[in-house]
């Protein structure tokens, strides 16, 4: 059989082959060259923003689109870090981040907890409340929330700017599922040996669940990072700014210093590059997740 | 220990059922406890926030007078022929209908070109994911930096023959400026939800495809696209949730501008409440863009959902 079919025309066979391969060879190189010249564009902005984050106001009048600085100068982050007062933003920044992480860990892993393994009665409809508030577009709750801080005497206070982040939908939802794929015999036996649910909570489950945790911290983190609009509304002194509503301004009143502001981008951006790199598995893992139960 | 669960008898009394609720609350009540914090900023930052909302936007209401009138529903006709917010509401769909499809087309295109080959996959995951995690702000300076009249982008059209506009400061070109950058900005976050998407398909479909003799076109149309049909559909209707809240980039690099090319509607909803604080008129407009976002999301859902799963 093989051999009949392989007699007639095994040179042309061959031909074949060979120019399949051949295709495949350059299909595989137009790819790289795509994926290449692809990534060129995404990385270049980066590398312009360092490199020009290094020059003197001469250097970069002259050359501003070199990637290599000539001499290099620090006085552009001085200047950011005084005149631009990005030292002051970014303690804000750290404290709001750091603050918001704690707390929205502790307080969605507590509800999360709840939700997964305490069969209180009603539980399924309030969960699902939770879960409908995914839905709600963040434009149309903005104003109300802003009234409502006001209303407690919270605009221009850094209780304001972090309070609605204590909780997340999101994170809920994030954990519950995490403690739902645990076995029940791990709490059975604290169960027996007189734990009650807060001590599973703090002694079983909340440990079994490090992974997870540490995913939704990453997104945590980031958000607040990243978050501009409700911190430049409740807030009006810039004493108490985050990064992104410094910068901003920064740039507003200094658009000629273009070198300054991006020693001070570079500085907003080097955190989230820093835990990047870091967390990157945590990061595409949580995101991958989310994509997949859509 | 002793007392395990009986079996519940068939037939019960309204009276043994409130009993044996009684009993499971007694039991359960910490889980209350352990939601509460959680209720409650949720409850008030989302629940009475929304009625709220709602609420004042039926009234003139600023939060300087004690004066709050009822206005009944004319906050929502003023609206309708307020010139900004049609124009913003335009502005919005144009750059809802170019941004999603294309941030869904590009992500993917990427996806599956990082998937065919095997040297360097995790770099360029790496490289394409920066601008998503970059906070939006500092992207969108760089981008004002990269639109200058003889700035990076009109550099490279140079090179190619072509004379760039003033991207920013030309009303016909701003908002395709604000559009491309937000591709770029996205495209990496959604690479990843679709090559997360493309893990899930089976090797043996591709396979299978293979013996049939398929290229690799109908491969991609008959296989991977229907497969990919979950990542697609949370790509699309998130996407879609998110471009019509557009307001970061426009605020760094247009402020609306110029002649409100670039106005969009959460930028006009600001604008209101925090410029002019009229936030029964802005809470009005909101709604109006909730409206028009349930609206797409359920006609989304209702349009993917119908059409069955192969």
């Amino acid at each position: 059989m093989a051999r009949t079919l392989a007699s007639p025309g095994s040179g042309q066979r061959d031909q074949n082959r060979l120019l399949l391969i051949a295709t495949r060879r350059s299909f595989t190189l137009i790819v790289y060259a795509l994926l290449i010249a692809l990534a060129f564009s995404m990385i270049f902005p980066y590398l312009w923003m360092l490199a020009n984050s290094f020059k003197s106001r001469t250097d970069f009048f002259t050359n501003p689109y070199s990637v290599i600085p000539m001499p290099p100068t620090l006085s552009t982050y001085y200047d950011a870090l005084t005149i631009g007062r990005m030292g002051v933003y970014l303690g804000n920044s750290i404290l709001y981040a750091a603050v918001v992480l704690i707390v929205q860990l502790f307080i969605d892993s507590l509800a999360a907890y709840s939700f997964a393994r305490v069969d209180f009665p009603g539980r399924e409809t309030l969960f699902l409340a939770v879960l409908a508030t995914l839905m709600l577009p963040g434009s149309v709750t903005l104003i109300p929330t802003f009234l409502i801080a006001h209303g407690l005497g919270l605009t221009n206070t850094f209780t304001g700017v972090v309070l609605p982040g204590f909780a997340g939908a999101f994170g809920i939802f994030l954990l519950r599922q995490f403690f739902l794929n645990i076995p029940r015999e791990l709490e059975d036996a604290a169960r027996i040996d007189g734990s009650g649910f807060f001590g599973t909570y703090w002694r079983i489950m909340l440990p079994l669940a490090k992974p997870a945790m540490v995913t939704l911290g990453v997104f945590i983190f980031l958000n607040e990072w990243s978050s501009f609009v409700w911190p430049l509304i409740i807030l009006s002194d810039w004493k108490k700014y985050p990064v992104t509503v410094g910068i901003a301004l920064f740039r507003d009143v200094n658009q000629i210093n273009w070198p300054a502001v991006f020693a001070g981008s570079t500085i907003v951006s080097f955190p989230i590059v820093i835990l990047f790199v870091l967390a990157q598995e945590y990061i595409i893992g949580g995101i991958s997740l989310s994509g997949l139960k859509g | 220990m002793t007392t395990l669960a009986q079996p519940s008898p068939p037939v019960q009394s309204r009276a043994s059922r409130q009993r044996e609720l009684w009993k499971r609350v007694r039991k359960t009540w910490p889980g209350y406890l352990f939601i509460s914090p959680a209720g409650l900023l949720i409850t008030v930052f989302s629940y009475i926030a929304i009625i709220f909302s709602l609420y004042i936007s039926f009234y003139q209401y600023d939060i300087i007078s004690e004066a709050r009138p009822f206005e009944g529903l004319e906050n929502y006709t003023r609206a309708l022929n307020d010139k900004l917010v049609r124009t913003s509401f335009r502005n919005t769909f144009v750059y809802v209908i170019v941004i999603v499809p294309s941030i869904t087309i590009f992500s993917l295109l990427l996806a599956v070109l990082g998937n065919q080959v095997r040297r360097g996959r995790a770099l360029f995951r790496t490289v394409f994911f920066i601008p998503t995690i970059t906070p939006v702000v500092v992207t969108s300076m760089l981008w004002v930096w990269l639109y200058e009249p003889t700035g990076g982008i009109n550099r490279l059209l140079q090179m190619v023959n072509v004379e760039g506009p003033n991207w920013l400061f030309n009303p016909s070109t701003a908002l395709p400026a604000i559009m491309i950058m937000t591709i770029w900005g996205a495209v990496g976050y959604y690479m990843i939800i679709f090559l997360a998407g493309l893990a899930e398909i089976p090797e043996v479909f591709y396979e299978a495809a293979k013996v049939d003799g398929a290229g690799r076109w109908h491969t991609f149309w008959r296989i991977t696209i229907p497969l990919l049909r979950n990542s697609l559909i949370f790509a699309f209707v998130t996407l879609t949730i998110a471009a019509f809240q557009v307001f970061t980039q426009v605020f760094i690099m247009t402020q609306g501008g110029p002649m409100n090319s670039t106005q969009t509607v959460q930028m006009v909803v600001y604008h209101y409440a925090f410029q002019r604080f009229q936030m029964g008129y802005a809470s009005a407009i909101s709604w109006m863009l909730f409206g028009v976002i349930f609206f797409f999301s359920a006609l989304q859902l209702k349009l993917f959902i119908s059409r069955e799963l192969y």
